[in-house]
């Protein structure tokens, strides 16, 4: 049918399969979860109660308002032969959850009874501040320097090269720890803890942004550090690899400037690190969860990690769905873009199409 | 080469920015800044994001220090001191209490923070908010009150007597507990909510509270984010003048920091960002070159109040015979668990449910208690009375333990202990006590599991062996409550889902059995209505035999209640053993909180 259009048919085939994934994940992200004891049973055992059946009522009450067991039309709860609550089967739960979110509404937390949005929207902020930036200088300066040791070798390839492999191979959060031992506790440079000074209310005014400032020296740290060791990694066995190639000898030949090669290098070179750039974007906001545990920042990955802990399900499935999301976005820009813009590629689509 | 240098220009530009602004402005006055000679930062009781400061809701759901005993911003009748076991005054005063009525009479000059008298309206409102509504959280008040009566005595004191409801717990001890626990709300606040929304108490627990609440207490709230909470002192506070001769409490203002990780209570307190926490920290006598104490300079360094156990299910072969369960509680090596997992913060460890240190201690017989223990730490003890029992060990060539053999015969399971994974003194305490009872032919493996998987464990008692920490706090009922959570039968369920106790969740003494022990409960019932000394001491110690000789949990250590420690980098003038005048608490509970008035700051 779209035969004449390679390029959206392209595009078509690839979203169908990328909506196929959604569907999965989302399944996935609702019954994982699930598998355990649910959210009552921990909130049970964690109170005291004098007797048994203030507990079952209070048992109740928090299952009913949790929509996990069954109400009849009067809102009356359903009850089996020996007068227990009758628990809401699983697919049911799948079917009002699909429902909510198609209609926008990703429910209420169980823990606090904060709407799940807003939990996201108060987290979501601090991720993107800690690693948007983060990442995206981490990989201008590892790809920078990754090329620069590739083009000019020598005592300069010998000391990044080291160091970067150095870098990439410590897990952040060791790396991190690292930094709040000696920056933090030893030195005594930066705070080692929070994402500002608790005397001052967030908003825009310049003592905030500078506390700010100030605390997101280590966490800044303990993530470009890290992603800059491992793209100058890549970037430079992709710059030794090009650099064989003919057009950058004929372009040495040709006498043209240094920076002139580099760049067509850079341009070539950069292909694969722009897939990877465009995963960890989409992958950021499942929030770095260890570097915010490390350094209490607040973030996504906190509001997860809380969440599981106490089997709030509607924020597990919240955040998740956002990752997925973003996840399934980012990859399918990439692939997009890498039609558009690889030649290559391009060419081998309209080969396909005849 | 413009882009290179552009963007290195970018970079360096960038960093210079952040390097600049790293003067230090702790304690500038900025907008919503809080001068940190006036600020105490206290930590440790808010975890998750605050969400509700209205009293009435669920303790989990509520943030500090509107939830639980936090007794600065909404306060209750009295405040135990665990150092002396008096009951101090508060909104009330403890005038008597016997086994028919626990009396209090109202501080007459006590006022809300809106002007209005604290009434026995007020009292009454809280304490028989479950006769209206089923569902609050103080509705189990009921089992123990039958009623309250309100005379007015001379000078127009209202005088409240609580009466022991005879004919379903009869405990006058457990009144003395809520008398603390159970905080006072405004009642004409409360009234109108509840007015305003026709009754309904659902809808009242959606309120929030946090806009200038209507308060009893010395601090109220001033502010809240995802990362703390803050408090400002209440110079009006009726009781400044009442309990404290007229002296505003020290501390302008009180943040308490969310952290999201335990570690940080240590960096806290160590760079003086904290001035006092609650929580476990390692190795605290390291620190102290950092300025961070302890009630104690010497070890165990925190004054004991807690009992941690190892809950056995009573149920379930091998450990439903009592010589397997007293075998495994003399191959433990409790010196070394304190040594190598709780950085010495237990005192030497002596058998029983009894204390041998603090209020408990004139209850605690030495003699007794040695003639009914089996000695602890003694492994060959331990081997012998498995032998003797029937219980056979095979090892292997190197000496580790294979399997065992029970007295009929069969090849015994392995049993697991449960602990929550991560927290991390509690799983070293369980890799000892694996070693240990391994190395003496007793076949234990560590469990440690999820939440998730941990805490609906207890109340369905469906677990072998389970590290259990009751939920028993230093109040007057000590150590009756201690015995309580362990032994009493009260409320058995046989073991399963659905099947939930909230004592005794080894389901020990199971009353359907002809071996019940039905001096148990029956000494758990008469204790909290004695009021002779000696023959209350012997009542305690014959229960305290009772469970020496049937051993249905093995304490494991005696750990404070609060890890108090603080820092005197900001703040001097905390309490310690040298200066008691407040007992080993954080100011927020209790008498602890009369710290508040004691504390000075370092620098003007």
């Amino acid at each position: 049918m779209l035969k004449k259009y390679p390029t959206v048919r392209y595009v078509l085939q690839r979203a169908i399969w990328y909506f196929l994934t959604f569907l999965v994940a989302i399944a996935l992200n609702f019954f994982l979860p699930r598998l355990g004891s649910d959210p009552v049973d921990i909130m049970m055992a964690q109170s005291s109660f004098s007797s048994p059946e203030i507990r079952k009522q209070t048992e109740e009450n928090l299952r009913k308002s949790f929509g996990l067991i069954v109400i009849d039309k009067q809102g009356q709860i359903v009850r089996d032969e020996q007068g227990n609550a009758v628990r809401a089967s699983k697919l049911s739960q799948l079917f009002n959850y699909s429902k909510q979110v198609l209609k926008g509404d990703l429910g209420t937390s169980f823990k606090n009874k904060k709407p799940v949005k807003e939990i996201i929207l108060q987290a979501l902020p601090w991720t993107i501040a800690l690693q948007f930036p983060a990442i995206l200088f981490g990989w201008i300066c590892g790809n920078l320097l990754g090329a620069l040791a590739a083009y000019r070798r020598g005592v300069f390839d010998k000391a990044i090269f080291p160091l970067a492999l150095l870098m990439s191979s410590i897990p952040f959060f060791v790396f991190g720890m690292v930094l709040v031992y000696f920056f933090g506790i030893i030195w005594d440079i930066f705070p080692a803890v929070g994402a500002y000074s608790l005397q001052l209310t967030p908003g825009f005014y310049l003592d905030f942004l500078l506390s700010a400032a100030y605390h997101y020296v280590l966490p800044f740290f303990s993530i470009f550090l890290i992603l800059a060791g491992g793209q100058a990694i890549g970037m430079r066995s992709m710059g030794i690899y090009e650099l064989g190639t003919d057009y950058i000898k004929y372009a040495k030949w040709l006498g043209l400037k240094e920076s002139r090669v580099l760049i067509y290098l850079f341009r070539n070179a950069m292909l694969p690190q722009l897939t990877g750039l465009a995963l960890s974007i989409g992958a950021m906001v499942g929030g770095a969860l260890i570097t915010e545990m490390i350094f209490s920042y607040p973030g996504l990955g906190m509001a997860m990690l809380t969440a599981i802990q106490t089997n709030d399900y509607p924020v597990i499935q919240g955040v998740t769905l956002l990752i997925t999301t973003s996840v399934l976005l980012a990859n399918f820009t990439v692939d997009i873009l890498i039609a558009l813009l690889d030649p290559r590629v391009k060419a081998s689509l309209a080969m396909d199409a005849k | 080469m413009n882009f290179l240098r552009l963007i290195t220009c970018g970079v360096f530009v960038l960093s210079f920015a952040v390097l600049a602004s790293c003067d230090k402005r702790e304690g500038g006055r900025e907008r919503g800044g809080y001068p940190r000679s006036e600020t105490l930062y206290l930590a440790g009781s808010q975890w998750g994001d605050p969400n509700t400061f209205n009293p009435l809701v669920e303790p989990w759901l509520v943030a500090w220090p509107a939830n639980d005993r936090f007794n600065i911003m909404y306060e209750p009748l009295t405040a135990y001191n665990s150092l002396t076991g008096a009951t101090e005054p508060v909104l009330g005063t403890l005038v008597s209490f016997d086994t028919e009525r626990v009396v209090v009479d109202i501080q007459p000059e006590a006022r809300w923070s809106d002007g209005v008298p604290v009434t026995s309206t007020d009292v009454k409102f809280i304490y028989e908010l479950g006769k209206r509504f089923p569902q609050a959280t103080t509705a189990y008040v009921g089992e123990f009150v039958s009623g309250i009566k309100v005379d007015t005595i001379d000078g127009g004191i209202e005088r409240v007597s609580f009466m022991v409801n005879k004919r379903e717990r009869n405990n006058p001890l457990a009144i003395l507990d809520q008398l603390q626990a159970i905080r006072i709300v405004p009642a004409h606040v409360f009234e109108k909510y509840l007015t305003d929304n026709n009754n309904d108490f659902e809808a009242v627990k959606k309120i929030k509270c946090d806009d200038k609440p209507v308060v009893s207490g010395p601090y109220t709230l001033e502010q809240y984010n995802n990362e703390r909470i803050i408090l400002a002192r209440r110079d009006d506070y009726w009781g400044n003048k009442v309990l404290h001769g007229g002296a505003l409490p020290v501390p302008k203002y009180i943040i308490h920091p969310i952290y999201k990780n335990n570690d940080h209570f240590a960096v806290g307190l160590q760079k003086g960002t904290l001035d006092a926490s609650m929580n476990f920290i390692p190795r605290i006598n390291e620190r102290k070159k950092d300025g961070v104490r302890t009630w104690y300079d010497a070890p165990p360094y925190f004054v004991p109040g807690s009992m941690h156990f190892l809950y056995l299910n009573n149920t379930k072969a091998p450990l439903n015979d009592r010589n397997f369960r007293r075998a495994m509680a003399a191959a433990i090596d409790y010196a070394a668990i304190n040594r190598l997992a709780l950085s010495n913060y237990t005192p030497a460890m002596r058998p029983g449910l009894i204390m041998p240190e603090g209020l408990e201690k004139e209850y605690f017989n030495a003699e007794e208690v040695d003639a009914h223990s089996v000695p602890l730490g003694d492994t060959a003890y331990a081997r012998r009375i498995l032998s003797e029992a029937g219980y056979r060990s095979v090892f292997d060539d190197r000496g580790m333990l294979r399997f065992s053999i029970g007295p009929n015969g069969d090849t015994l399971p392995t049993l697991s202990i449960r602990a929550p994974a991560g927290w991390s003194d509690w799983e070293a305490i369980v890799n000892l006590v694996v070693s240990q009872l391994r190395a003496v032919g007793i076949d234990v493996r560590e469990g440690f599991v999820d939440g998730s998987q941990y805490w609906p464990a207890l109340p369905s008692g469906q677990f072998d062996i389970i590290m259990r920490k009751p939920p028993v706090a230093v109040t007057a009922s000590l150590p009756w409550n201690r015995f309580n959570a362990v032994m009493s039968s009260r409320n058995w369920r046989p073991v399963g889902d659905g099947n939930s106790m909230n004592e005794n969740e080894g389901r020990y003494n199971n009353p359907n059995s002809p071996d019940y022990n039905k001096r148990v409960d029956e000494l758990l019932d008469i204790i909290p209505l004695m009021t002779d000394k000696d023959s209350l001491k012997a009542a305690y110690i014959e229960l305290n035999n009772i469970f020496l000789t049937d051993q249905p949990v093995i304490p494991v250590c005696h750990l404070p209640e609060e890890y108090y420690q603080f820092s005197t980098k900001h703040w001097t003038g905390w309490p310690t053993e040298k200066n008691p005048f407040a007992p080993p608490q954080l100011p927020w509970v209790g008498s602890g909180r009369n710290t508040l008035w004691k504390l000075q700051p370092v620098t003007k």
